[in-house]
């Protein structure tokens, strides 16, 4: 069977056509981004997130109800995995000042009541942490002990070596599964999958990933300007920006518009994204190798003649490998699970981008080039 | 031809077993998995039975737990376990932290009277610190430098200038992580996490694996808690081999009046006569812990590292309790022995309980070279109350042995040589440098000099992880199946010999994976999954080319020739690029994400070899018969 035998288009001579759609597609992307921004994970963003499944189905906007009444304010609930499983987040790093005395008489009205007239001293109070000094290291122990059953995140103290003090630690998802836990007596529930990111380490991830997609391109630049031509290499990243850029402008426009669909930018994504990078340049570059063999043979035919029979030539190919690549990442999509679902999706629109990119974005820019300058490009 | 075909072919069939070789282990691992699951079975239902009350989700979680240990202490077991592909924290669960050092706590406690504006200063020092990259000590000397303070002010003493103090200040920052790891790696040691990870990550970081640990609360509680030094009396063999003798008597079931030494004698001969096996059962307790002193002046012994849980069970039993002093316990040593067979020792010590001294007295330690000698020492110094304690415990217990036990595990247990009035010690006897340093470390271990925090962490809970198997496998399996058929379809034969191609790509990269000891993640699993769709690429440029070749008139045999030869600059260079993607990825990535790196890399290179070699070889073949292959 044969999808694309002896097809001849003039891909080329159509080149301003994509051009437009692309800008016009780009454009809005950017403007969108620039509008509604983009959603950045936790790993990027900092913040706690919690997975928690239930061993009962539980109603969503129930549990939304009940953690709205805890007043850490913005904490975002999701459903996450089935009926049964729920996806709590917070950007807050800390407890707000609001609920902190909350918290701080919670944890004193359980040590007066398991140690009646206990002598105690708070000797550092914080937003993250409350420090206690009681009389000797024994009852320190016991003290750290029933706090830690009842929840809370205890030690003695590490930096005091009298022994006589706890550090008690007050997390957003201690509190939040705190409360739950009473509020959910009756439909107890285990941790799927807990996270937290300090501010400095999102800052860090960010800082990495992009000099991480900054250095993919500029290897890909050197390798292609050394393989090639560096008017093909320059063509081939512009290809790979025009991806990068038209799949993060999905993720804008379309975050929270299809159900089920979590489009963050999370780490993951970043993998997806290089791997989109790699994968466009793949088919970039067999374009350009058939380019490049043309243009060795017919060395009389003009330039926007070989291209055009090139891409002609390697069509069949081009088609054949994104289907079956394809395949695998709708698979991906639907069979994949939570967690790699905004991963898949970033490749789905990356290979459509990717195939449409190294033919009406690098070969084309290529061409262009080569026409204004009125260089001869020759192997 | 056919000489040279043989040739690869035998590489094909090699790389095949060589992968199947590695398999094995993780194959065999997970068959002692589902057995020693099915062994639980009864153990579950009896959990549930004795505590209706329990969550069927916390059954499950002492299930696992149970399952784990099991796994990896039966030495039967074992082998198969270490050598198997590592799944990453997403896919068994587990727990990912990231700790740093509170240098702002650090400087706050250094400094030697710090007054309002001095804490005014750090607190500015710390938020800006917040969201910079500079350290908490260069934004503070900086600041201190605007405000025209001296460093000297605070630290040090007055000749001293700033570039000295800050230096100082950092090493000891480095020097608060290198201990905060040395009390962690004790404590999950002992928790029995298996395989765990801990590095030091930049000059202030810690990161930790912890795998398959299902209660995060009680892991976090564990890295932060206060580690305790203690110092503890050795007990002398006249009193604690009489002890371990009645421990043997009773748990062989023969409690007698006879006198411990006399038996001690009697068992000493009949020990020649007795086999192994009647030994074992006359003398459960020495079976287990072997007397490194036959002659028994010391009471130390060797334990090996799987009997150790067995050991602990003994000395739990009613009857043995009563034998055994409730002032006095056993203790192993950090660090095993390997005998000749691989065995693992560990020296157990019988100690007092109760501790002479803790070590929030010592002030300073210091691992150096012993001038006369040249061997290594530890000197370590004590405040004025430790010393007077450690005066008199040490005049009272000359020519006795004192343990130095951190967090429950003893580093060393020096013979106290002399009455040490000062507090000023020194400790002989490191066998070298690394080792003098990590006691240096242990004993200052005692009084941590700033806390820990926990920056980053991140659990995941094993069902979870055990979705995403099932879920990442389901996708490989059903993606495989599409892209087959489709292949047939459209490429008829040729496209069955690029399919099979595409298992054995599957088959190497899990091969390689084993060879390296890499773990697999769940974006691991995606790469794999995606480098399938991909795999076939290389031959669809092949296929294309032979079909443009063969209406261009040529032979079949020249067609394939050329629609190999041709498509190779292509393929060549389009695959450099995705590896060198796949590099910087694995440098930038963390955790899940390097796991994807890996598992792309090894999918470009596998599958062209799979697709170029294999396949070639097929074609190479059929074509040497002199028959032609359908290419659609």
């Amino acid at each position: 069977m044969r999808l694309f035998a002896n097809i001849n288009i003039d891909f080329m001579g159509k080149r301003s056509i994509f051009f437009l759609i692309s800008g016009i597609i780009i454009l809005l992307g950017v403007i969108n981004i620039a509008v509604r921004g983009l959603a950045f994970g936790i790993d990027f963003k900092g913040g706690t997130e919690i997975a928690l499944q239930f061993e009962k189905p539980i109603d969503i906007s129930f549990v939304r109800n009940q953690v709205d009444k805890i007043g850490l304010g913005d904490v975002e609930v999701k459903t996450f995995g089935g009926s049964t499983g729920i996806l709590l987040r917070s950007e807050l790093q800390e407890i707000p000042a609001t609920v902190l005395p909350k918290v701080k008489s919670r944890i004193e009205t359980l040590i007066n009541q398991s140690n009646p007239g206990i002598e105690k001293q708070v000797v550092t109070s914080s937003s993250s942490s409350i420090t206690y000094s009681f009389a000797d290291s024994l009852t320190a122990e016991k003290v750290s002990n029933q706090l830690f059953s009842a929840g809370f995140q205890t030690t003695v103290a590490a930096d005091d070596a009298t022994g006589k003090s706890v550090v008690v630690r007050l997390g957003i998802a201690d509190w939040l599964k705190d409360n739950l836990t009473e509020k959910f007596k009756d439909n107890p529930f285990v941790v799927q999958k807990e996270d937290k990111v300090g501010p400095k380490v999102g800052q860090e991830l960010k800082t990495d990933a992009v000099i991480a997609v900054a250095l993919a391109l500029i290897v890909i630049l050197l390798y292609i300007g050394f393989r090639f031509k560096f008017s093909f290499a320059i063509g081939a990243v512009i290809a790979l920006f025009h991806d990068v850029l038209i799949t993060l402008s999905l993720f804008s426009i379309l975050y929270g518009v299809i159900p089920g669909l979590n489009l963050e930018v999370t780490l993951t994504v970043v993998a997806a994204f290089l791997t989109l990078i790699g994968y466009s340049m793949n088919d970039t570059v067999v374009v350009f190798d058939r380019v490049r063999e043309h243009l060795k043979i017919h060395k009389t035919i003009p330039l926007e003649e070989n291209m055009n029979r090139a891409i002609n030539n390697t069509f069949s190919r081009t088609i054949i490998t994104g289907l079956s690549t394809m395949f695998m990442i709708i698979i991906l999509i639907i069979m994949g699970g939570e967690v790699l679902r905004g991963f898949a999706f970033a490749l789905f629109v990356g290979m459509i981008t990717g195939t449409y990119s190294s033919i009406f974005v690098a070969s084309a820019f290529v061409l262009e080039y080569a026409n204004r300058t009125k260089s001869k490009v020759t192997f | 031809m056919m000489k040279e075909l043989r040739f690869r072919l035998i590489l094909i069939l090699a790389f095949i077993g060589l992968s199947l070789y590695l398999l094995y282990p993780t194959f065999q691992d997970s068959q002692n998995s589902k057995s020693v699951s099915e062994a639980l079975k009864p153990v579950e239902a009896m959990i549930k039975k004795n505590n209706p009350d329990l969550t069927p989700s916390k059954v499950q979680d002492m299930i696992a737990s149970k399952k784990d240990s099991i796994l990896s202490n039966n030495p039967d077991y074992r082998t198969a376990r270490e050598k198997r592909i590592k799944l990453g924290l997403d896919l068994q669960g587990g727990m990912y932290l990231v700790m740093e050092v509170n240098t702002a706590k650090l400087l706050e406690k250094l400094a030697k009277d710090p007054d309002q504006q001095y804490l005014d200063i750090l607190k500015k020092a710390e938020a800006e610190s917040k969201d910079s990259e500079e350290n908490v000590v260069g934004i503070l000397a900086r600041m201190m430098k605007e405000k025209g303070i001296r460093m000297s002010r605070y630290f040090g003493s007055i000749r001293e200038d700033d570039a000295r103090i800050v230096a100082r200040l950092q090493e000891q920052e480095t020097d608060a992580v290198t201990r905060a790891i040395e009390i962690i790696r004790n404590r999950v040691d002992q928790y029995g996490v298996s395989e765990p990870s801990i590095q030091k990550q930049g000059s202030r970081r810690i990161v930790i694996e912890l795998p398959g640990i299902s209660r995060e609360e009680e892991a976090r509680r564990l890295l932060q808690g206060r580690a305790l030094l203690e110092f503890k009396l050795v007990k002398d063999a006249s009193f604690a081999i009489p002890i371990m003798n009645r421990i043997d008597e009773v748990l062989a079931g023969k409690v007698t009046d006879s006198t411990a030494t006399a038996k001690t004698d009697k068992a000493t001969n009949k020990n020649q006569k007795l086999t192994d096996e009647q030994f074992a059962k006359e003398h459960p307790f020495f079976t287990i812990a072997r007397l490194i002193d036959p002659q028994g002046r010391v009471a130390d012994a060797y334990v090996k590292d799987i009997d150790r849980a067995k050991l602990s069970g003994l000395l739990a039993r009613e009857e043995v309790k009563k034998v055994l002093p409730d002032n006095v316990e056993f203790l192993y040593d950090n660090q095993s022995i390997t005998d000749p067979n691989g065995e693992k020792f560990y020296r157990m010590y019988m100690v007092n309980k109760e501790a002479e001294l803790t070590g929030g007295v010592i002030t300073d330690a210091r691992a150096e070279i012993d001038q006369t000698t040249g061997s290594p020492e530890v000197t370590m110094q004590m405040n004025g109350d430790g010393a007077r304690e450690w005066s008199r415990i040490t005049g009272a217990n000359i020519d006795k042995r004192c343990a130095v036990v951190l967090d429950g595990k003893v580093y060393t247990a020096p013979t106290i040589i002399n009455k040490i009035p000062t507090g000023s010690s020194r400790i002989t006897g490191s066998a070298n440098m690394d080792e003098a340093k990590l006691l240096e470390i242990v004993l200052k271990a005692g009084a941590l000099p700033a806390p820990v925090d926990i920056i980053a962490e991140s659990a995941v809970g094993p069902s979870l992880g055990q979705d995403s198997i099932s879920q990442g496998f389901n996708s490989g399996w059903i993606g495989y199946l599409v892209v087959a058929l489709f292949m047939i379809f459209y490429y008829k034969t040729a496209g069955s010999f690029a399919d099979l191609g595409v298992i054995m790509t599957v088959l190497l990269t899990f091969g390689v994976l084993s060879a390296f000891h890499a773990t697999l993640t769940l974006p691991g699993i995606a790469g794999i999954v995606l480098s399938m769709g991909m795999a076939v690429d290389a031959n669809v440029l092949i296929y294309e080319r032979i079909r443009e070749e063969l209406a261009s008139g040529k032979t079949f045999k020249a067609a394939v020739d050329a629609g190999f030869k041709v498509s190779l600059s292509a393929i060549f260079d389009s695959n450099i690029v995705t590896l060198l993607t796949g590099i910087i990825l694995y440098q930038f990535g963390s955790g899940p994400v390097q796991g994807f790196a890996l598992t792309l890399m090894i999918g470009i290179v596998t599958s062209l070899f799979s697709q170029l070699v294999l396949v070639r070889v097929i074609f190479d073949y059929i074509n040497s018969k002199g028959y032609k292959i359908n290419v659609g």
